[in-house]
């Protein structure tokens, strides 16, 4: 305790001898004296500056909307997702033998597309390969 | 009925300020006359150089004068000025670091100045100074207004927008610190 009480009575002479030393009327003279000169601005910031910050505010706003409206109605996995509630529906609505042959078709139509990966032109198929990839777009 | 006497005077430093605010040049004067001495105090104790501190003391004023329409009451106009005192310095600082290569505080270990004040002021408090000067900025602020100025802990809280708390703790860290040092 007593070591604050000492630190406290030094704290209060700290800086003594500099400020007795300041010439109090000099000082007023030169700040009167600045304060004609200078013109004040910091009005005009005061109102300035919370305008702009008004308008960047407003800005993140919009864009921060913008973008969380686009991620919240354009999903990309969406579109996919439909598609294959679709094909499952009208599956469930087959029977056993046209769902068999639904897979011959796809099987057919696989190998067809590996032909056509490979050799690509249509002038190389055979009779038994160009039917199949008639029966295909027949569907 | 006699019209109800109002509790309090206005402060004269309200009363002088709102001169100053309708353009009263010899408020802004008494303003100056009044404070000035105790912000060159703060200032000091603060680790101003002596070489600029007029200059510090002339320039946080402009600035209070400047952003009074700021000044809401929260704390003493006093009070008030020493916080821009603060940042005038903190300015002055950064400044100083750019343009010199030998820090400021190196200026009061080696031993410049008049010997005969620096003997006057003593060993201690030439070590109190320097610890003063290189404590953090807040516990620096709130040791000088708590221990060179007296001021109130509700007051200094006010005047740096913290609480009263932090305001004690950041107190606390500082007379450790300065006791280690003087140990």
């Amino acid at each position: 305790m007593n070591d604050e009480v000492r630190l406290e009575a030094m704290a209060q002479r700290l800086g003594t001898q500099a400020a007795e030393r300041l010439n109090v009327e000099r000082t007023t003279a030169a700040v009167i004296e600045r304060l004609r000169a200078e013109p004040p601005r910091a009005s005009r910031w005061s109102w300035m500056q919370p305008t702009w910050l008004r308008i960047a505010a407003a800005l993140v706003v919009l864009v921060g909307g913008g973008l969380i409206a686009r991620r919240a109605f354009v999903q990309p996995g969406n579109g996919g997702h439909a598609i294959a509630h679709f094909v499952r529906d009208d599956l469930t609505d087959l029977s056993r033998d046209q769902l068999r042959e639904v897979l011959n078709r796809l099987d057919e139509t696989l190998d067809l597309g590996r032909t056509q990966m490979s050799e690509v032109d249509l002038e190389n198929l055979d009779a038994q390969q160009l039917r199949a990839v008639l029966r295909s777009l027949e569907g | 009925m006699a019209q109800p006497q109002p509790l309090t005077e206005p402060s004269p430093d309200a009363a002088l300020i709102a001169a100053w605010q309708r353009g009263d040049e010899q408020a802004a004067a008494e303003l100056v006359r009044r404070h000035a001495r105790a912000l060159a105090r703060f200032l000091a104790g603060a680790g101003a150089p002596d070489a600029d501190l007029d200059d510090l003391v002339q320039e946080a004023l402009i600035r209070a004068f400047r952003a009074v329409d700021r000044f809401r009451g929260q704390c003493q106009f006093r009070t008030w000025l020493l916080t821009i005192g603060g940042n005038v310095l903190k300015d002055h600082g950064r400044r100083a670091a750019r343009h010199t290569v030998v820090p400021l505080d190196e200026g009061l270990r080696s031993g410049d100045g008049d010997p005969h004040e620096r003997a006057e002021a003593g060993e201690a408090e030439a070590r109190l100074a320097v610890g003063v000067k290189e404590l953090p900025r807040l516990q620096r602020e709130v040791f000088l207004l708590r221990a060179q100025q007296g001021l109130e802990y509700g007051e200094i809280a006010a005047a740096l927008d913290t609480t009263e708390g932090a305001a004690r703790v950041h107190y606390h860290h500082a007379v450790k610190r300065l006791k280690e040092l003087l140990q």
